[in-house]
């Protein structure tokens, strides 16, 4: 690496007040979030200091309450973060931008003439009114996307809504919300879209592929595709009416957020909070009596946290409503009732031949009915809602042999 | 006569576009366009009361949290549930901190780039920059490390989020030191709305998209090491309010005190009320239920909200109660004469009215000229009408305030509202404290029957929001929604009066109609 930009970096470090411990613990931290090993930390932490020309990105907004950019202002461990999203040129992102109207609009126009752009599209794609049901500057918001994405290297739908709709998706969804890569296929763009759940979106996520992107792939998208683990899910967009495939990084979708819950020691001793604010929430129990979704929502949540790891969902005291799941709102509605009809949301699958991520619903799902039905017999649960089934899906994740 | 369109209107929420119509150097006409429509009443229907509480909130990501109490409250009023004490405590507290989280967002990354620029920064001088910070009170930092950063990224010839902006319009009037302690702010604000909605965290679970103040109180229930770490994270953000936000609006405003001659608007206010005290009366909240017309106080209903559509894309009733509110909607071609909003023209009594912290602030300083309590009996809780009074002395304009309704009046009453709720939370903190000690708090009640109809109507930071619901068997029979921006970019009515943010446009000089500055402050000064 060149002395003088391994000097650049820490300068700009400096003037930060953020030591060269700090970043390389950062770096360490990040490598986690990708799923590596902490020995990748070094590898990070070469490929930021070789980052010195800005990438270019554009950020747009289908329908979206902001809610995704809202998260994205309260990244972990800011002054680090930010070096790390300063990487990326953001030419448009309407929330923080200084330029509005025509001046604001000419800086999507030029980055698309300049190409080798990264695409984030935080909100759903409006479909409703023949696409009328999003205008800027009397342009659709679809046909702005569709020609944004056509010149884009890769796009990273972040948030429920940029993944499948979100809650506009939901029934009857009035307004024609959709997904960004059901929208792609309907106006065959094939550029790479990567999806990052949850309602809103995690800011640890977004950082972390953006530094997959840029340091472990070298902006390369089929490197990036290559090297980065990732897991198929499939759904019917019954707007279009037509099966989609979603691409999402393996390491925020493969275990659920009930693998990884602090309360579930709770649950395995059968101790439920049954009533809010009652003396069982403040000894922190399980909340799958007062309809917790955590065990069939695939996420890491309780691993990233948000707001800078003060604390998540459940922490809180409050069940997961499954918005890291698809068709969310629809899927796991009524969000204080356990469901004993529950869908998955499609098949998992990983579709990278040559990276070693695993499957891991089947086993989760199949321990989980196991404890169930274990302390229902020793007559821990009671009269409480019934214990769901074990899903065809899981039956067949289970014959394939589940885990390996 | 020209037209000049600022489409789209960025550093807001949700998409917004703002046409004008200038003539001889002053906007003669102007209309406000909601251009987003995604039909959430239609999709509550039919689904529970708490699936309204988890996706209403989804209308907006920087002010979820009222939303959720609004709804929570909708179906509490219609429900005949009573809050316990303890969920009131808890939801003020939730409250406050995204308030203090959306006005320091607000004034130093949404607003603040229309008065200071960074580039201009770059021409500071280091140590007048400090002479300046410590002649107006403000906090000071490193300043030069700022300078320095700014360099670096100005050299590297990539603006990013600064690019093709028009930092060269005579608006952009601040002495560059002025500007490096605005900008040097601005990079601290970021941090510190990040410790406001750290509050909301451990509270809500997460920002945005708060968990826990469901329907009857609230889920989360405080242990002495949570309201400790509630405490001090208050006490950062006050800090940060009364060593910045309020100084530097100080600095700032002699700069622009043009702006307080035009961007008024409407002159009508109305404020729902926010943050409960015990008796759980909207009448007699800390910020008060009112409405005023000519800085003269009156009482306001939910039941005196109407909904006109003529100018906006939807073919359903129009004039209707939002309790029984129809939303069909209907895109035709966007013209100022005919349709040209998914916004509807949300009307009080009638008339357009505005809602925000400066209808709050005159609402509740109105209140508190007349002798009502906004304290809650607490000692050194500096009050609406204590820190109006003493900025308009500030300003050399002391007993007249009147000059509030201005473009500069909207952008100084947030920011002192900033300061009140910034006093308030340290209450209830230490009132929740004393709560638990006493070993009696409830923070939670459930519900006795399944069936009624009510109505949930609270404030947001950037204005009034409330919330119909009908609720039959437990599942939503009718839902209706009016959100803080509604009222204030409402579109013409059925009689083609304008709404507040389109009177509050007409009238304003623009100097470049290309480069229209003026009107994008105005617009920014709604906090859309």
């Amino acid at each position: 690496m060149a002395q003088e930009a391994h000097g650049a970096i820490y300068d700009l470090l400096a003037v930060r007040g953020v030591s060269r411990r700090d970043f390389m613990k950062y770096c360490g931290y990040v490598a986690a979030t990708l799923g590596l090993s902490e020995a990748a930390a070094p590898q990070i932490a070469a490929a930021v200091e070789k980052g010195a020309k800005l990438k270019p990105a554009l950020w747009l907004n289908g329908g979206s309450c902001t809610g995704c950019t809202e998260s994205m202002a309260q990244v972990d461990t800011p002054d680090v973060a930010t070096i790390v999203l300063e990487l990326l040129s953001l030419n448009y992102f309407e929330t923080i931008m200084a330029a509005a109207g025509e001046q604001a609009e000419k800086n999507i126009a030029d980055t698309i003439a300049a190409g080798n752009y990264l695409l984030i599209y935080e909100g759903a794609v409006m479909m409703g009114e023949d696409g009328n049901t999003l205008l800027v500057n009397g342009h659709k918001g679809k046909d702005i996307l569709e020609e944004a994405a056509a010149g884009a290297q890769a796009i990273l739908a972040v948030g429920a809504c940029a993944v499948d709709g979100g809650w506009i998706y939901a029934h009857p969804n009035p307004a024609g919300g959709i997904g960004v890569q059901s929208f792609l296929d309907s106006v065959k763009v094939a550029t790479p879209v990567v999806n990052l759940p949850c309602c809103p979106t995690s800011p640890e996520w977004v950082v972390a592929m953006v530094v997959q992107w840029l340091l472990v792939a070298g902006d390369d998208p089929a490197v990036f595709l290559e090297k980065t683990a990732l897991l198929e899910k499939k759904y019917h967009d019954n707007y279009r009416d037509a099966d989609v495939s979603l691409l999402y990084p393996e390491y925020i979708v493969g275990s659920t957020i009930h693998d990884n819950c602090p309360r579930r020691g709770h649950f395995e001793n059968g101790e439920f909070v049954t009533e809010f604010g009652s003396e069982e929430e403040a000894k922190g129990y399980c909340l799958y009596k007062v309809g917790c979704k955590g065990p069939q929502t695939y996420t890491q949540c309780p691993v990233t946290r948000w707001n800078r790891s003060v604390s998540w969902c459940v922490n809180s005291g409050a069940p997961c409503i499954g918005c890291g799941g698809l068709n969310w709102v629809d899927n796991n509605a009524p969000f204080f009732k356990r469901l004993s009809s529950i869908q998955m949301g499609g098949s998992l699958g990983n579709v990278q031949p040559g990276s070693v991520g695993a499957v891991v619903g089947g086993v989760a799902a199949a321990a989980l009915v196991a404890h169930g039905l274990g302390m229902k017999a020793a007559g821990r649960i009671g009269d409480g809602p019934p214990i769901e089934e074990m899903k065809a899906y899981d039956r067949k994740r289970m014959a394939k042999g589940g885990d390996k | 006569m020209a037209r000049t369109v600022i489409d789209p209107v960025t550093r807001i929420e949700g998409h917004l576009r703002v046409e004008v119509e200038v003539k001889d150097g002053k906007v003669v006409d102007a209309w406000s366009s909601g251009t987003l429509y995604r039909g959430m009443e239609t999709v509550l229907l039919d689904r529970s009361p708490e699936d309204a509480f988890y996706v209403t909130q989804r209308i907006c990501g920087v002010c979820p949290i009222s939303h959720s109490h609004a709804s929570a409250q909708a179906t509490e009023n219609a429900l005949g549930i009573t809050i316990p004490e303890g969920g009131r405590l808890v939801r003020n507290l939730l409250e406050a901190a995204q308030f203090l989280h959306s006005h320091i967002l607000w004034f130093y990354q949404l607003t603040a780039l229309d008065y200071v620029s960074p580039i201009n920064a770059l021409n500071a001088d280091i140590a007048d920059t400090y002479a300046l910070a410590q002649a107006a009170g403000t906090r000071v930092a490193d300043f030069g490390a700022v300078a320095n950063r700014l360099k670096a990224f100005a050299e590297n010839g990539q603006m990013s989020i600064f690019s093709n902006h028009y930092w060269d319009h005579p608006g952009y009037a601040l002495p560059p030191e002025l500007d490096l302690i605005a900008t040097t702010h601005y990079l601290e604000a970021l941090e510190v709305q990040a410790v406001a909605n750290e509050i909301v965290a451990i509270i809500a679970g997460k920002f945005s998209h708060p968990m826990t103040s469901v329907p009857g109180g609230t889920a989360f229930v405080p242990t002495a090491d949570k309201l400790d770490d509630i405490l001090f994270r208050f006490l950062k953000v006050k800090e940060f309010v009364d060593t910045a936000l309020i100084p530097d609006t100080l600095a700032i405003a002699p700069f622009i005190l043009d702006a307080t001659t035009y961007g008024g608007g409407c002159g009508n206010f109305i404020s729902w009320g926010v943050f409960e005290k015990s008796d759980l009366v909207p009448e007699n909240r800390y910020m008060p239920r009112g409405f005023a017309q000519g800085l003269k106080a009156e009482g306001i209903s939910p039941d005196d909200v109407t909904e006109d559509v003529k100018h906006s894309w939807y073919s359903s009733g129009t004039g209707l109660n939002p309790s029984k509110s129809e939303t069909q909607v209907k895109y035709e071609e966007y013209s100022t004469e005919g349709k040209y909003s998914y916004g509807k023209a949300v009307r009080a009594k009638g008339l357009p009215a505005e809602s925000g912290p400066l209808s709050r602030m005159i609402v509740t300083y109105l209140a508190e000229a007349a002798g009502t309590d906004v304290t809650g009996g607490a000692a050194d809780v500096r009050t609406p009408k204590m820190l109006i009074d003493s900025t308009l002395e500030a300003l050399g304009v002391a007993g007249k305030p009147e000059v509030l309704v201005s473009l500069l009046g909207r952008v100084a009453a947030r920011n002192l509202e900033a300061a009140y709720v910034a006093d308030l939370a340290l209450v209830w903190v230490n009132e929740l404290v004393a709560a638990l000690a006493g070993g009696e708090a409830k923070f939670w009640q459930a519900a006795e029957k399944d069936t009624g109809a009510g109505v949930g109507a609270w404030e947001a930071p950037r204005g009034s929001v409330a919330h119909w619901i009908d609720i039959k068997s437990g599942k939503i029979a009718h839902y209706g929604i009016v959100a803080p921006t509604t009222w204030d970019i409402a579109p013409r009515d059925d009689n083609d009066v304008p709404g507040p943010m389109e009177q509050a446009l007409i009238g304003a000089p623009i100097a470049d109609p290309e480069r229209p500055l003026e009107a994008l402050r105005i617009a920014h000064s709604f906090d859309p």
